[in-house]
């Protein structure tokens, strides 16, 4: 197949394009990340908060165990 | 045609980091207080210690009572450069202050603001806090990323002595 100059330019601009979405370009580099480390963008910024609804849920969800490595979740602790 | 493509490709994607041996780049940074400008450059013939370093980033906050008693070991020959990429300049003076009021020790080192983040990216810095062991010629001599504790302190000790 011949590559035609437009062909060439095309190409050309693709490489361009493409590397805009570079990792450099894309990812918050590790000194960017101050409101990512705000304690308010915490998915639970309460921490004793988050204990407590943590256990009224259990209690509601009538179970308890699945969340840590050794207990089942059948509900027999 | 295709080789010349072909190397432009290779030329934009590939991103040369900085590594040990590399000459450290150069910077110009104003003080925290905005009063007073440093550069790299003018600290030629010490062995010099760029860190960089946030209020918000718990490592740093870990590290830095240590970098005080650091400098403060040193009286001639060896400096600490903190730079701070805060957004804002009064967030990282406040951490010092409170670091002063801990240690009992006045901020020892330089410490400059890089809103910019300029110093970090041309450090290509890969976590926070990462810092740069340079000697008297402007070479990088070590790279540390993460922070630094008791122990790692004695280690860097050793080689600061052997720069010096």
């Amino acid at each position: 197949m011949k590559i035609t100059l437009f062909m060439q330019l095309v190409l050309l601009a693709l490489i361009l394009l493409f590397n805009g979405c570079s990792e450099k370009l894309v990812r918050v580099m590790p000194y960017e990340k101050e409101h990512f480390a705000d304690p308010k963008m915490s998915l639970s910024p309460l921490a004793e908060r988050a204990e407590h609804e943590g256990h009224i849920f259990l209690i509601r969800e009538a179970s308890a165990g699945g969340d840590s490595a050794y207990q089942g979740g059948c509900g027999c602790r | 045609m295709k080789t010349l493509l072909l190397f432009l490709a290779l030329g934009l994607t590939l991103n040369a980091g900085i590594s040990e041996g590399d000459k450290a780049p150069n910077f110009t940074l104003k003080t925290l207080d905005g009063k007073n400008s440093h550069t790299l450059q003018s600290l030629k013939g010490d062995v010099v210690l760029v860190n960089l370093w946030a209020s918000w980033c718990k490592g740093c906050k870990k590290e830095m009572p240590e970098f005080f008693e650091l400098q403060k070991s040193y009286k001639k020959g060896f400096k600490i450069v903190t730079v701070s990429v805060d957004d804002t300049a009064t967030k990282s003076q406040k951490f010092l202050n409170s670091v002063e009021k801990k240690t009992g020790i006045k901020t020892p080192f330089i410490t400059l603001h890089d809103a910019k983040k300029s110093v970090a990216k041309s450090y290509h810095c890969a976590a926070m806090p990462s810092s740069y062991l340079i000697d008297k010629n402007g070479v990088i001599k070590q790279i540390i990323v993460g922070s630094l504790d008791a122990s790692d302190i004695k280690q860097l000790k050793v080689e600061i002595n052997k720069l010096k």
